[in-house]
């Protein structure tokens, strides 16, 4: 709150800094650098020249018709006459400065037509906020007292909506033209250049909340706002647009017509912002923008001051409620531009009652109407905290996007790995089942096949054959069901098999594994090959090797696994290997072993038994 | 072993086992089966000392028939006589009240030996089925597993059961625990038992609960 406090105190300073110049435009008025004619006789005529013969009225200037002539139409025929100076030089430029002639004005000098400010009949050149700067034909100066006429067109107070606009003279300074001229250009800056530059910063701001608006629909006040700034800046053409193509009474109608609609969207842009919407509100504006210019057109032409100043003080009524509302919001809601805020409107409607005011006689201020840019400048400051507020809803706006892509992305990435995994687990399980369907067959159909034959055939060695195949079908069945042994699972199935058909041959039998249960696993299709070298080997023994014992160890030894077997047999004769063994004998332990990444050595000789070492990876 | 039941569905196998089943049991009367329906009928209406059983029949499977004697006949030992050697398979059956299994295409003196043992009261018990029983019995002691009393196994039980596991013999676990032959083989049984009384206590239960659910 103490920054934003001290941001309006920011502001306000530089508000200050922008009227130093206005306040000081009156301080030093340019009388004091040229000879002031503030009398002058006035004579209402629309002729050509000074009407000599008629009865003309000795006026003070400034002459404000809406003061001294109420009803006037004018055109109004000013006399003045003043001396020439003392000494001028042949090369010196000298000039009248008139502040002020609403709406046009004609000047002659010593009966000779010397400036015009524009056309004089409708439609009017309207001249009522420019300064005017003559120049002064040195050769129609006469020695002695000089004679000035200014023609001056112009509206009475009741014809117009502004007090700014009703016809009257200020008083004419005569002087050195290098003199008055910057008084007549700091004039022109500040009541047409700047507030025109402001005019077009406000269509620029206007555009900027239009598009904003449009692109969010939802955010109206940004629409209301742009609205606004628009209807103000086409309010502002009537201060520096001179040549109109249409009579002076248009162009009072249609500024009274635009006011209402520049209020009603003010209203609405501060009722929106503080987040109300009422209907009946909406309606009511919009009937009261077409109320002011009807009801302006059937009063007619003599009423258009008071009826205008009436729906003014209206309109700033119902803007400055509007702006309550939304200070009374924006304090509930403990919004951050809500001191900014305070001192912005205040400033408006100080302003705008100041103007009223005025409008009304109440007040009277010379000089520059602040209105024209210090009303302008708040709106920009606004404007510029509502483009902040965008922003940062926008940036905001973006994060949130940004955030909900990761989250979406994360999401999607988990249903991709979900998905992944339920379909793996699809397809075990539908491997699974294939595998039972065909372990199931393989039983019923070719074990019974084969157990006949096993159990039925009268060679020992078709019978002994099927057996194996039996064997062989089983192993290979449980290598088609996949699960991984423990280690330690296997040293036992091995161990009760090696010892009870060891021991059932008569053969000594000796047994050795690791005492603790080693943790390691082996995949289905090693457990069931190293079954079948295991099983191939004590056949072997117990077949043809003579052995009265053997020795069987299983060890881990770093990544491998060693399964030895040892037995004090005739050994294998060399020129038999290979044929010892039916089936598939020693080439095939040493090819299995070879699948299985890993090598089955025999190391054998007669007298010394066999030594089978197998080495799997682990 | 006065009266067998022999429940096997292919002709030569039955023929075979019948012969093999007289060599060791010369007295017995041998009632023969191919179909699950048949050894029910059989089962209802002649008590068995002993009865070898095949799993895989065209109308079912001998699981039915070894329950059905477990609970009409108690004193009657189930044996399976199957071509599966996988726990898969065996496990139900001994759950079921088998005491033990053949696998068919042993060797006739093999089969002899065990028919024999078996006469003489020591199961057969694989390392496998042992590993299988043991985390049976385990996941039964969780205390949230069930509701009712669990069947749980003595710590002697136990200790065969780790010792068969690790691929010691019957008469290699008697020698380690300075115990009979017999003994070690009435653990077996007892065990067997357990493992049966267990399961049905678990599908009584099982039962019930579906009964609740469906009510």
């Amino acid at each position: 709150m103490p920054r934003a406090f001290n941001l309006a105190i920011a502001r306000l300073w530089l508000l200050r800094w922008l009227l130093a110049p206005l306040l000081s435009l009156g301080a030093l008025p340019a009388s004091a650098v040229g000879i002031e004619l503030d009398r002058a006789l006035s004579v209402q005529s629309d002729a050509l020249h000074f009407p000599e013969d008629e009865a003309a009225v000795d006026v003070a200037l400034p002459d404000d018709w809406a003061v001294s002539r109420r009803r006037a139409e004018g055109p109004v025929w000013y006399r003045m006459r003043f001396p020439s100076p003392a000494s001028i030089g042949d090369d010196d430029l000298l000039a009248f400065y008139i502040k002020r002639a609403c709406t046009n004005l004609e000047v002659h000098l010593n009966g000779h037509r010397i400036y015009s400010g524009g056309r004089m009949s409708e439609p009017v050149t309207r001249n009522c906020y420019y300064p005017q700067l003559v120049l002064v034909p040195q050769a129609l100066l006469r020695g002695g007292s000089n004679v000035l006429d200014v023609k001056v067109v112009g509206k009475p107070l009741h014809s117009v909506s502004a007090r700014q606009r009703s016809g009257g003279l200020s008083a004419v300074v005569f002087g050195h033209h290098a003199e008055l001229a910057p008084y007549h250009d700091k004039r022109l800056f500040w009541s047409i250049t700047l507030p025109s530059m402001v005019g077009a910063a406000m269509l620029v701001l206007s555009l900027l909340m239009l598009a904003m608006g449009w692109l969010n629909r939802r955010e109206s006040h940004l629409t209301y706002f742009g609205l606004m700034a628009l209807g103000w800046a086409v309010l502002s053409t009537r201060l520096w647009l001179r040549e109109a193509p249409v009579p002076g009474e248009v162009i009072e109608w249609l500024v009274c017509a635009i006011v209402p609609l520049v209020a009603a969207c003010a209203v609405l842009f501060l009722l929106r912002y503080a987040g109300l919407v009422q209907r009946a509100i909406d309606m009511a504006l919009l009937v009261q923008c077409a109320m002011v210019p009807a009801s302006l057109a059937l009063a007619g032409p003599d009423r258009v001051f008071v009826l205008a100043n009436a729906w003014y003080v209206l309109l700033a009524a119902e803007v400055l409620i509007a702006a309550w509302v939304y200070l009374w919001f924006a304090w509930r809601a403990h919004r951050k531009e809500f001191w900014i805020m305070v001192v912005l409107m205040s400033l408006v409607s100080l302003i705008v009652v100041i103007e009223l005011a005025v409008q009304h006689g109440k007040l009277s201020v010379r000089g520059i109407h602040v209105l024209h840019f210090v009303v302008p400048v708040t709106f920009i400051a606004v404007g510029l905290r509502l483009m902040q507020v965008y922003a940062k809803a926008l940036g905001a706006a973006e994060a949130g996007r940004s955030t909900l892509e990761t989250r979406v992305a994360e999401i999607t990435a988990d249903i991709e790995r979900n998905f992944a995994q339920l379909a793996e687990m699809r397809v075990e399980q539908v491997t699974a089942r294939e595998r039972k369907r065909i372990a199931a067959d393989l039983h019923d159909d070719l074990g019974a096949k084969l157990l006949t034959i096993v159990h039925t055939s009268e060679s020992d060695r078709i019978s002994t054959l099927a057996r194996e195949a039996l064997e062989e079908m089983r192993l290979s069945v449980r290598g088609l069901t996949g699960k991984p042994v423990r280690l330690a699972d296997a040293l036992g199935d091995w161990r009760a098999e090696v010892m009870s058909r060891l021991g059932q041959a008569g053969i000594w039998a000796e047994w050795t594994s690791p005492a603790e249960e080693p943790p390691q696993t082996l995949p289905a299709r090693a457990y069931v090959q190293t079954t079948r070298i295991l099983r191939e080997a004590i056949s072997n023994i117990i077949k043809h090797s003579g052995a009265s014992r053997c020795t069987v160890t299983g060890a881990v030894k770093r990544s491998d696994f060693v399964l030895t077997i040892q037995d004090n047999g005739n050994g294998i004769p060399m020129e038999l290997d290979g044929q010892l063994d039916r089936g598939h004998g020693m080439a095939s332990m040493k090819h299995r072993a070879k699948q299985l990444q890993g090598q089955c050595l025999v190391e054998s000789g007669p007298g010394y038994g066999t030594v089978i070492r197998l080495t799997l990876p682990l | 072993m006065n009266t067998i039941l022999l429940l096997e569905d292919l002709p030569e196998i039955r023929a075979w086992l019948k012969t093999l089943v007289l060599q060791v049991f010369p007295q017995a009367h041998v009632s023969e089966a191919a179909r699950v329906h048949d050894a029910l009928e059989l089962v209802s209406a002649v008590r068995f000392d002993l009865a070898l059983i095949d799993l895989g029949l065209p109308d079912g499977s001998g699981v039915d028939v070894v329950a059905r004697l477990r609970e009409t006949q108690p004193e009657a030992q189930s044996v399976v006589v199957t071509i599966h050697d996988d726990d898969e398979h065996l496990f139900p059956a001994l759950q079921a009240g088998a005491f033990g299994y053949i696998l068919k295409e042993q060797a006739r003196d093999l089969i002899i030996e065990q028919l024999q043992r078996i006469g003489s009261g020591e199961p057969p018990l694989s390392p496998s089925i042992a590993r299988r029983v043991i985390a049976y019995f385990a996941a039964q002691a969780k205390p949230q597993a069930h509701a009712m009393p669990h069947v749980s196994l003595t710590e002697r039980e136990s200790e065969v059961l780790l010792r068969v596991a690790k691929g010691f013999t019957l008469p290699e676990i008697g020698v380690q625990l300075s115990l009979s032959r017999h003994t070690i083989a009435d653990y077996v049984k007892q065990i067997y038992r357990k493992l049966n009384v267990s399961s049905r206590a678990e599908a009584a239960l099982e039962a019930q609960r579906l009964g609740l659910f469906r009510r």
